[in-house]
């Protein structure tokens, strides 16, 4: 007997993400690479920037820490989905009975939790290294908050254009192309709300609200779409099919075709 | 099996056409897989013999047509159907980095997570002749023809009632495809319907109950072994499988 469709969700999900981050604790392919990236970046920005008065970091600290989590992020689908890709292991969980929307979740979760390791040296890094980013720790809440939204965000939409290019045998070097431009809108979103952090601007709780908001759509078109993305829409193709049956029916008892 | 579940053989698909851009690849294919037998398809590389594979194992939706498992027609393969399906392709599809009975151990628990029962896995390992040495050691370390034994067990391992094989023999040895061949006659004895395709002509004649021909899309001939005339079947598929071209194990 089937488990109901939400258990069977959570179950599977948590199975699948269990899998994925054993994998990645065996190898650390993911967190190493990704780690030291961020370090290397904290490490130009400093070279760059540290000599700049406090006044002229402050616009800045907000790009230097999404333009990171956006390159990050890249390095981390891709590699994600280049696992799946190698042993064509993607392939076998989508003829298995899982629900589908629990690769997905489990992609997303995994791939979130990189960002936020990454997060984790980098928004400290920040802090340390220009006096405009004191603000993450006086305010250590609504920065979490801000740096989770803003990774949720990016992986939600990430994910879905990640596996549609792995599932469809697409080239790496589409998924940067495409990447980018989708994700913007939650960088956007995050880089403003970053701004408003750092100016300790009273109306952050909205601009926190609004990025939550926009995760919840992302995410709910990540998962209506991850399906269709994978192995194809099948209500479009059902009425097409049934259409041609149709044709082929009347076609063999020899009648024409009704217009 | 499913219990008090209908059962979704047999499998009919009906005027199944597939494209890929221009590239018409599935011309309106007929085919009905039934319960308890083994339908070989046979046809040349790029005949469409995958792509029917991946139609039926609901990882590819068709342009056209009508799918039908059992009683249902359906648009999509949903869980409850995957539940009760198995599909092995010819990479054999296994996590690298973990051993055989943790690939088959990860797969089990996904199906219990949805409520859904499995074989143990050493049990269904060695069944299928896998050394008890070679259980935990990575995949990655296998022979083809080891990873595929663990393919094709886990693909048993839920005991399902259409088991979709397409090249299993590639990289087998002799003995390997003898008990593969073994394997296959006991899951078609206990009752599922196997679509299996090959290009070791040998294996084909000796486990098939039906052959089919795909060429360029389309299915162009059907042989099938009456239960009185072995040798004119034999005669039959020989055709059949000599229009597809020279045996891959011939020499074997």
């Amino acid at each position: 007997m089937l488990h109901l469709a939400p258990v069977r969700l959570l179950r599977q999900s948590l199975l699948l993400l269990r899998s994925e981050l054993r994998q990645e604790l065996r190898d650390l392919e993911l967190v190493l690479t990704s780690t030291f990236f961020t370090l290397v970046v904290l490490g130009m920005f400093y070279l760059s920037f540290a000599a700049l008065e406090k006044k002229h970091t402050m616009p800045a600290v907000p790009g230097l820490l999404w333009l990171t989590v956006a390159f990050v992020g890249t390095i981390t689908l891709t590699r994600a989905f280049d696992r799946e890709r190698e042993a064509d292991t993607l392939r076998a969980l989508l003829a298995a009975p899982v629900e589908r929307l629990a690769i997905y979740v489990a992609k997303a979760g995994s791939t979130l939790l990189v960002l936020l390791v990454c997060c984790a040296l980098l928004v400290p890094g920040l802090a340390s290294m220009f006096p405009a980013g004191q603000v993450f720790w006086d305010m250590p809440l609504e920065t979490v908050a801000l740096v989770v939204l803003g990774c949720l965000g990016y992986v939600a939409i990430g994910t879905l254009f990640a596996a549609g290019l792995a599932g469809g045998g697409g080239k790496n070097m589409l998924l940067a192309v495409i990447l980018y431009p989708v994700t913007t809108p939650v960088l956007m979103f995050a880089l403003v709300t970053t701004r408003a952090l750092l100016d300790k601007n009273p109306n952050l709780p909205s601009y926190l609200g609004q990025m939550a908001a926009l995760d919840v759509i992302l995410l709910g078109l990540g998962a209506l779409l991850f399906e269709p993305v994978l192995v194809g829409a099948a209500p479009a193709r059902t009425a097409q099919a049934a259409r041609q049956h149709a044709r082929d029916r009347l076609r063999t008892t020899g009648r024409e075709e009704p217009r | 099996m499913s219990g008090a579940q209908q059962p979704i053989t047999p499998i009919v698909l009906r005027s199944i056409s597939q494209r890929f851009g221009r590239k018409v690849v599935l011309r309106g294919v007929d085919l009905e897989l039934r319960a308890r037998s083994i339908t070989g398809l046979v046809g040349a590389n790029g005949a469409g013999k995958t792509t029917l594979f991946l139609i039926l194992a609901g990882l590819l939706q068709p342009d056209g047509g009508e799918r039908r498992y059992g009683e249902r027609v359906v648009a999509d393969i949903d869980l409850e159907l995957r539940a009760r399906l198995a599909y092995v392709a010819h990479a054999p599809q296994l996590y690298p980095g973990l051993g055989a009975r943790a690939n088959l151990e990860l797969f089990a628990e996904l199906r219990h997570a949805a409520g859904l029962s499995s074989r143990p896995a050493d049990d269904v390992l060695r069944g299928l002749g896998l050394p008890a040495e070679a259980l935990d050691r990575p995949v990655s370390t296998f022979s083809r023809g080891m990873a595929q034994r663990v393919a094709l067990a886990r693909a048993v391992a839920g005991d399902p009632e259409l088991l979709l094989l397409d090249e299993p023999f590639t990289a087998l040895d002799a003995r390997g495809r003898a008990q593969l061949a073994g394997a296959l006659l006991a899951e078609r004895d206990r009752g599922a319907a196997i679509l299996l395709s090959s290009h070791d002509q040998g294996t084909l004649l000796r486990v098939c109950d039906r052959l089919v021909l795909l060429e360029a899309g389309a299915i162009v001939r059907e042989v099938e072994r009456g239960d009185d005339d072995p040798a004119g079947f034999a005669a039959r598929a020989s055709e059949v499988l000599g229009a597809v071209g020279p045996d891959d194990h011939a020499a074997a």
